[in-house]
């Protein structure tokens, strides 16, 4: 392969696992927001017990968000320098302000949040969730600027062979930014909705008897997954005229056959998703009972995370053979002088050392759905039984004293 | 503008050094400092709450890097190509054994992720200097003369003083036998940030050089100001919820 297919096929996998964990934290963050605030204003413990439930999967998901999102940062620069160097006075300021503002905020309230529990007040501990849940938002809004700036380039102009910012404004009400957010955050929420239904299916399915924190988080899981298919696809509709008008072409098949194969394989999946959803949103206060619908809604959640991925790679795929839309083609953006040695060494590393940990998660983040809500370790009270016995240590500590 | 941004871009360096210098450092003396599961666990638990604040100094200085400084980020990221892979690799291996260690009980497990730490957590370490030394020295074809070995040992040395000082502020009279106080804690801080601070004063005049047009940086700035007294209170929050303790109860990482 050509180095420009290796450098492709990199970015192309590890955004795509990036994504992965991206659109499930998206949906969940909110989610568990709405459960800690449930709990501090009922009091119930039920509520408590789904916060550190579903809180437990959610922040297991988002170790793996943040390690391929660092890889997906440092990418542009090591592979796509001629992108830096041609648009990068344009496109790098949102990234800039995704890390600098939104993800600086996302990470430190989520330590807070983590480590935070039985330490903080109550209502402080609660608005540490809710500020990662819209710094999370904020980082999809400016990633979407950011991309859709690439799709279609407005607000710049070319000066002495760069791309120059003109007209800031004009990149937040691009065309193919308006209708391409709506349909993101539709994704992630109807992709965390799958999730947490599916899962509680697979609880109530192994074990039927009267367990009131899956009762609650199926209905939850599946009215979030209604709200999620509805504006996902309803977004997804009115983006079509918006894309076509800037990106004529892109689905005609012709010049793009996997881009206009991965279009329509989305639209038939996420159709077909969406109708099963809404038959189970109507019997949905009955569903915990209707143990047949159970395996259904278990298989319902690995597929959000396939249409999302076939969504990403038509609109990338399909903008294909720019990089920046008629300015830049993505040969060019290429590092100059890259070889393909460094490609293949680095692939080991990304996505190879990625795909691996991403089993790992994947794997870890079932056996939590296993495990019984009392063995939760997030926010697990302090006096309560840990493997490891509370209380000072022996003070013993001499031979590690001289460093 | 240029000059203003470039100082933002060595704060969030400088900051970076200083806070995870101390996360490193205790990863890398993980081993030495905890010689049973227990010790280890408490030493993971002093640290845990710091890590996710301390590391994303580094994700914001390259969006900085990215945003207000494009031509420098594509020669910087593309020139020290190597280096970047194991800084991302290593940087990747010390998170996920954190994340990934108390996931599953057995002694195995979380033994094998605390090797992770320890080896990743210095080899991070060893590369920043390898990477600082190839950047002062124009991004050169052989990345690892003696003089970046040489840094590289320092900076993994530093960062060691540097943990084993939070250690002792953080868990007085515990995993050290010693009680530092929070000033000590700052000047190892400021000799761990040494290694990154005086290469960028000196490269400073031609990192300004690079830096991107007007129109993109006061863009930049009229979108972040409005955020960093929340940016700030932030962390000053994260070190007033977790003070010094005897015994930090083990949660999560």
């Amino acid at each position: 392969m050509e180095v420009l297919d290796l450098a492709r096929l990199q970015f192309a996998m590890t955004g795509s696992v990036h994504f992965l964990f991206v659109v499930l934290t998206l949906g969940m963050a909110p989610m568990v927001a709405v459960m800690q605030t449930k709990h501090l204003v009922t009091g119930k413990p039920v509520y408590e017990g789904m916060t550190r439930f579903w809180g437990q999967i959610y922040v297991i998901n988002y170790a793996l968000g943040i390690m391929t999102g660092l890889v997906m940062e440092f990418q542009f620069g090591m592979n796509w320098s001629g992108l830096s160097h041609f648009a990068g006075d344009v496109f790098g300021g949102p990234l800039a302000i995704e890390t600098l503002v939104a993800f600086f905020l996302e990470s430190t309230f989520l330590g807070l949040w983590i480590f935070g529990w039985h330490k903080l007040p109550p209502r402080l501990h609660l608005a540490c969730i809710w500020m990662v849940a819209f710094t999370a938002y904020l980082s999809a809004f400016w990633i979407m600027v950011a991309n859709s700036y690439l799709q279609n380039p407005v607000g710049s102009e070319l000066r002495d062979g760069r791309l120059v910012l003109t007209d800031f404004p004009a990149l937040l009400t691009n065309p193919t930014f308006v209708a391409a957010l709506p349909h993101v955050i539709g994704a992630g929420v109807l992709t965390g909705g799958c999730v947490v239904a599916g899962a509680s299916a697979y609880r109530l399915f192994r074990r039927p008897a009267d367990e009131e924190l899956f009762k609650r988080s199926l209905r939850t899981g599946l009215t979030w997954a209604g709200v999620g298919a509805l504006l996902s696809i309803g977004s997804g509709y009115a983006q079509i005229p918006l894309v076509m008008g800037v990106q004529p072409g892109k689905f005609d098949g012709e010049g793009n056959l996997a881009a206009t194969v991965g279009f329509g394989f989305m639209i038939l999946l996420a159709e077909m998703l969406a109708l099963l959803i809404l038959v189970m949103v109507i019997v949905v206060a009955r569903v915990h009972r209707l143990r047949w619908t159970h395996p259904l809604i278990m298989l319902m959640a690995p597929v959000p995370f396939l249409i999302a991925i076939l969504g990403w790679l038509a609109r990338e795929i399909g903008r294909q053979p720019w990089a920046v839309y008629g300015k830049l083609t993505t040969a060019d953006a290429i590092t100059p002088g890259l070889s393909s040695g460094t490609i293949i060494a680095s692939l080991v590393a990304f996505p190879g050392l990625l795909l691996l940990l991403a089993a790992v998660d994947y794997l870890l983040i079932l056996k939590a759905i296993r495990r019984e809500p009392g063995e939760v370790g997030l926010g697990r009270p302090p006096d309560t039984g840990d493997e490891v016995a509370a209380g000072p240590l022996p003070p013993h500590r001499a031979h590690a004293g001289n460093l | 503008m240029d000059i203003i941004w470039f100082c933002a871009l060595a704060f969030l360096l400088v900051g970076y050094f200083a806070l995870e210098g101390f996360d490193l450092g205790l990863g890398m003396l993980l081993p030495i400092l905890g010689r049973t599961q227990e010790e280890r666990d408490r030493i993971v638990a002093g640290m845990a709450p710091f890590v996710l604040a301390n590391e994303v100094w580094l994700v914001a200085a390259v969006g900085v890097l990215f945003g207000a400084f494009p031509q420098l980020e594509g020669k910087a990221l593309s020139g020290l190509y190597p280096l970047i892979v194991s800084l991302l690799v290593t940087w990747i291996l010390r998170d996920a054994g954190l994340w990934f260690r108390r996931r599953l009980d057995g002694r195995r497990w979380r033994g094998f992720w605390d090797t992770v730490i320890a080896v990743a957590s210095l080899g991070l370490s060893f590369t920043w200097g390898l990477a600082i030394a190839g950047m002062a020295r124009g991004f050169p074809d052989d990345l690892a003369d003696p003089r970046g070995l040489l840094l590289g040992a320092l900076v993994a040395a530093l960062f060691a003083l540097h943990g084993w000082t939070f250690a002792s502020w953080r868990m007085p009279g515990q995993m050290t036998g010693s009680r530092r106080t929070g000033l000590a804690l700052m000047a190892t801080g400021a000799l761990a940030a040494l290694p990154i601070a005086v290469p960028l004063a000196f490269m400073a005049p031609s990192i300004v050089g690079l830096a991107a047009p007007d129109e993109t940086l006061n863009v930049l700035g009229l979108m972040v100001v409005p955020f960093t007294p929340l940016m700030i209170g932030a962390q000053v929050w994260v070190w007033r919820t977790f003070r010094p303790e005897r015994a930090p109860h083990p949660s999560f990482f």
